[in-house]
């Protein structure tokens, strides 16, 4: 194909250029290739080498996505770089992409000030990039996808309604637990069968119970389908207004912002999302390792065909393989060791040397790596130049480029060995040890980069530092990136955040407490809480009379204000009576917070009953209410045990004052159907004292009567 | 009126006025005469579904319960003597089923909902795809398991079966025993607090497993699609419905489903090929011509001359004089028509009597109601006091 021209007005390294392709009536399928991922998942990997460049099945992430966009029929690539622009951008010329006879131009952005995929796009925008509807992907999606039939109907939709639908998302069907579906990828998903239009699209990490809001259902939608069984395989078709709309909210940083943004302004906007789902093809987006081990079997396991290792899609010599059965791939001189077994979906690479008795299962093994004797390699991830010395046993775990394990080192799942580390001899890894040649503090220093960018020319400051023995053996270089006593969570963070968080195990408990929450779920039966009307009451009683405290607000008013209180809430008289008893005699409770004397308590008390002694005398009138405040009274003391002594010192304020009464002081003493916490209090000496007086001034007074 | 030649055995259980009785009470009251899986269903109901989709449904996939819904009737006229076209402001029910439509994995009331539906992580787990339907109509036709009446006998606080007992069955699918059983352990006053509710569905079900129990472990056969992690632990409890694409199916529990009800049985009984039972042997018409196909006329109904009665059902008993129009009306039985009449969209009960020339469009006229000569009538509700009908 005749080399292409290139609207592109902006700066970056460019390719070949020719006549302008725009009068053409099909404008060529155009993609919008975002080689970088804008957080930091992949460290310390990734400060060796960006995230597009990581060997998957030893080929290049990028070159994945590459081959699906050509393959797919895109006919002009634009490839944003930021971290590590470099590299990317040589890695690329090198390969066959840039070659003359691609079908598929590929053009370089690149510029260190992109931040997110919204920078990206508002770029795009700016630039004036994309013609027509294009293909946005990342940098780390491997996909066998025939965008052809989904590209039609996102045409066709933008055809019968103008530009309403702005972007089609593709997804790949895939039950939940499926091991390619990571969960913090996970998505939920409300979509009117009908049109496919998203309604509603929720990332579930964490969520035990799904919210949909009452809107969804509320329009002429007859059937709302909810579903969880969805690979979001972040390959999504856009009308050039998604990067006019990056640009017009320059508050959307990825693309979860934006499809959250639409959705709920639907209304507003009129702009509307569809998707496509696929169940023959594969597509997955490589989050964290575990997507990367997951995706990596797949491709071994010849899921994505044909894009599989003896394809050699990317054309480089160094990379045919034979294929034999039960998935062994060999590259060319690749030497096995007498009695070593290659047992099942296991990929080498070019020049590499194993010895001999070891046994490797589910493994992939870069090219030119030396591998020991007796070794067992289970589910590992071997870079390229990798020396593995003998008797060294590995499980699940990544080892990058010209890393070094000596003898008898034991590696436990989820390692992980960044460049050029050497560990060992004789140690075991722990799971989930992280070690790499960068000292995990470095990061700190680059705080403020939000890319993973920077921090390369830092290493001279901090190689300063030793390495510890203990972490990596007696020979090892390198620095544990995990097990810090002093901030472990933050480790763990990191672990989990280079993994990804769908540890089986987890799951399992997951799924466990899940079911609890289910049986525990309150039955639609059980009898709804009451509205505790008192317990308004009572604040608000409270609340009037601390305002009656501060504003010197008569007792007339406070009445009055009670009263309507009163009504308000519905309160009767009796209730009326132990709230405003509860609520005075608590009122000093919080002038005196914590010293909490009874001696203070009723220095505190007397002014306050004494100043609303009206408002007493006001609500009680007849024995009932007597008694009823009585009660409220010795409520209270109950309560607050360290007060009892004062309750005949606030019985003889409220008798001076005239409020109660001594005959029904006297028969509230004797009331008989009491707790034995009120008998308790009964017993006080105080208070029987007191009674002892009133008794006694009853039977003078009576006396006197007789006279 | 019933037929002696029936092959169902009838029973009927009177059940005194005053006692304050739910469907669910009811079925309580007679769960003596109960000695197998049951079905449960209401008096108002008209369809001409075929059961055995139902029972089928039951049967195949060994449900605690399966039941029947339709999508709701749009009313397609109004409803005599409602003033207005007033759009029913009804709860709308949210129906969650499974990608083939037939397990019921969530039903929600709008009412119970405030501003979101919630669905719980592990129903998706296990079916990633649900079909959240809304305008279905319950046609409160169930099949239940036998256990699940020994539930009910047991929970005593359960009264309705629509609102309560299916409501918490298809809650209960998705909900293990096992960590009821922990909980036991744990909480044992809450337990007994709750006995009657958490004396659980399960509890009723083991007894008939025990002798099958291997079956699930060595058969490939399982019931779900999703995550299969838990396939073989299937819940006991499983819900089924089927929902009906074409066909009648009314429940007769408001005037308009009656008065649309009452349209759709002639075609109902001509689908069923009993044809000349739509006019009575015994009924005396004059002017066979005037009376439309659709028409049914009762017993000993008599006709007169020029009348013609189209989509309308005659009682009865009816007397019914010359040049009376009737169309879309429903005719009780012994009302008496006099001469001229007009009537259209109307219900008239037993015994009215409707005097020369009345003109009566979308009224309701009560039993015993007598309106005199050249009455006009346009949507009115005319009734005696003491009777007032519901509507």
């Amino acid at each position: 194909m005749a080399a292409r021209g290139t609207a592109r007005r902006g700066a970056g390294g460019g390719s070949a250029r020719g006549p302008d392709p725009q009068e053409e009536p099909p404008p060529p399928l155009q993609a919008v290739l975002v080689a970088d991922s804008f957080n930091r998942r992949f460290f310390p990997i990734s400060k060796d080498r960006p995230r597009a460049l990581l060997p998957m099945a030893n080929v290049a992430m990028i070159d994945y996505t590459l081959e699906f966009l050509t393959a797919t029929g895109v006919e002009e690539t634009f490839v944003f770089c930021c971290w590590k622009s470099a590299e990317i951008k040589e890695h690329l010329q090198k390969s066959k992409w840039c070659r003359h006879t691609s079908p598929n131009k590929v053009r370089f952005v690149t510029s260190d000030l992109y931040r997110s995929l919204g920078d990206v796009l508002r770029d795009v925008d700016a630039k004036s990039l994309v013609r027509s509807d294009f293909i946005l992907v990342t940098g780390d999606v491997v996909s066998n996808f025939n965008i052809s039939k989904a590209l039609e109907e996102h045409k066709l939709r933008r055809k019968m309604e103008k530009n309403v639908s702005v972007m089609t998302m593709i997804f790949k069907e895939s039950s939940p637990g499926h091991h390619a579906r990571c969960k913090e990828d996970d998505i939920v998903i409300a979509m009117d069968s009908a049109t496919n239009r998203v309604l509603h699209y929720q990332r579930t990490q964490g969520l035990k119970r799904f919210r949909f809001p009452m809107s969804l259902f509320q329009n002429s939608i007859e059937n709302v389908e909810v579903r969880h069984d969805l690979l979001d395989c972040h390959i999504s078709i856009c009308s050039p207004q998604v990067a006019e709309l990056f640009t017009d909210n320059f508050d959307y940083q990825t693309r979860d912002d934006f499809v959250r943004g639409l959705l709920v302004n639907e209304e507003v906007l009129g702009n509307q999302i569809h998707m496509h789902v696929t169940t023959e093809e594969y597509g997955a987006h490589i989050c964290n390792l575990l997507m990367y081990e997951a995706v990596c079997s797949d491709i071994i396991r010849r899921w994505v065909y044909p894009l599989t290792p003896e394809m050699n899609f990317t054309d480089d010599k160094n990379q045919s393989y034979t294929h034999s059965k039960h998935n062994i791939y060999r590259g060319v001189d690749v030497s096995l060791g007498h009695g070593s077994v290659l047992e099942e979906n296991v990929l080498i690479g070019q020049g590499t040397v194993i010895g001999s008795n070891c046994s490797i299962t589910n493994s992939v093994i870069g090219q030119n790596c030396r591998i020991g004797d007796k070794v067992t390699l289970d589910g590992a991830v071997l870079w390229d130049r990798v020396h593995i010395a003998d008797n060294v046993e590995i499980h699940h775990s990544v080892i990058c480029d010209e890393a070094e394990v000596k003898e008898k080192v034991k590696l436990k799942p989820r390692c992980v060995l960044s460049s050029q580390v050497v560990v060992g001899p004789g140690i075991t890894l722990s799971e989930g040890t992280v070690i790499s040649l960068h000292p995990p503090d470095e990061e700190e220093e680059d705080d403020d980069q939000f890319s993973d960018d920077s921090g390369v020319n830092k290493e001279s400051k901090v190689k300063l530092k030793g390495y510890n023995k203990k972490d990596v053996g007696s020979e090892g270089r390198g620095y544990l990136w995990k097990a810090d006593d002093k901030n472990e969570e933050d480790e763990e963070e990191q672990r989990q955040s280079l993994w990804g968080p769908a540890m089986p195990s987890e799951e399992e408990s997951e799924s466990d407490s899940d079911l609890s929450m289910g049986s525990e779920e309150p039955d639609s039966r059980a009898a709804s809480p009451q509205l505790d009307d008192i317990k308004v009451f009572q604040n608000e009683v409270l609340g009037t009379l601390q305002r009656g405290e501060e504003e010197n607000i008569s007792c007339d008013n406070l009445v009055l204000e009670i009263n309507s209180l009163k009504y308000a809430y519905n309160i009767s008289l009796k209730e009326m009576m132990q709230v405003l008893s509860k609520v005075i005699l608590e009122f000093p409770l919080q002038q005196l917070d914590a010293n909490l004397d009874s001696q203070n308590y009723f220095s505190a008390l007397l002014p306050l009953l004494k100043n609303w002694t009206p408002l007493f005398k006001n609500y009680i009138k007849r024995a009932s209410d007597h008694l009823n405040a009585l009660c409220a009274i010795e409520e209270f003391f109950l309560e607050h045990d360290s007060l009892c002594t004062s309750i005949a010192k606030v019985l003889m304020t409220f008798y001076q004052l005239e409020i109660l009464e001594e005959d029904v002081i006297l028969n509230w003493f004797s009331l008989r159907d009491t707790s034995d916490k009120g008998k308790q209090l009964r017993k006080n000496q105080r208070l029987q004292k007191f009674i002892q007086w009133l008794e006694e001034a009853e039977e003078e007074s009576s006396d006197g009567d007789q006279d | 009126m019933l037929n002696l030649d029936t092959k169902m055995k009838l029973d009927f259980v009177c059940i005194s006025d005053n006692m304050d009785m739910g469907t669910a009470d009811s079925l309580r009251h007679i769960h003596q005469k109960i000695k197998t899986d049951v079905l449960v269903l209401s008096c108002d109901l008209i369809t001409d579904v075929d059961l055995y989709k139902v029972v089928d449904l039951f049967r195949t996939h060994d449900a605690s319960l399966s039941m029947l819904m339709k999508k709701a009737h749009e009313p397609t006229e109004g409803v005599p003597g409602q003033k207005g076209k007033k759009k029913p402001v009804e709860q709308r029910d949210f129906i969650g089923v499974d990608d083939t439509g037939k397990r019921l994995l969530f039903m929600a009331n709008e009412a119970d909902l405030d501003e979101e539906l919630v669905i719980k992580r592990s129903i998706l787990q296990k079916h990633p795809r649900m079909h959240i339907r809304t305008g279905l109509m319950d046609a409160h036709l169930y099949c239940l398991k036998k256990y699940v009446v020994d539930f009910l006998v047991e929970n005593r606080t359960i009264t309705s079966l629509r609102s309560e007992l299916i409501p918490h069955l298809v809650r209960k699918q998705f909900s293990s025993p096992a960590s009821l059983q922990q909980g036991l352990d744990n909480k044992e006053e809450d337990q007994k607090k709750k006995e009657q509710a958490s004396l659980d569905i399960y509890s009723f079900i083991k007894e008939d497993n025990s002798l099958l129990k291997p079956a699930p472990d060595n058969s490939c056969w399982n019931d779900q699609r999703g995550d299969m992690n838990e396939t073989l632990h299937e819940g006991k409890v499983r819900c089924y419905v089927h929902i009906m694409k074409e066909g009648l199916c009314y429940r007769v529990n408001t005037l308009g489903l009656y008065i649309e009800a009452n349209r759709q049985v002639p075609k109902l009984l001509l689908n069923l090929g009993l044809e000349e039972s739509l006019v009575h042997g015994s009924a005396q018409i004059t002017d066979r011509g005037m009376i439309g196909s659709d028409s049914i006329i009762g017993s000993s109904t008599q006709i007169g001359e020029k009348t013609s009665i189209k989509h309308s059902i005659i009682g009865s008993m009816c007397t019914i004089k010359d040049r009376v129009k009737i169309t879309n009306c429903i005719i009780m039985n012994s009302v008496t028509i006099e001469e001229g009449c007009c009537l259209q969209g109307s219900v008239i009960c037993h015994n009215a009597v409707i005097e020369k020339g009345a003109d009566i469009k979308d009224c309701l006229i009560g039993s015993d109601q007598r309106l005199e000569a050249k009455a006009k009538h346009v949507n009115e509700v005319i009734v005696g006091t003491e009777q007032l009908m519901e509507i």
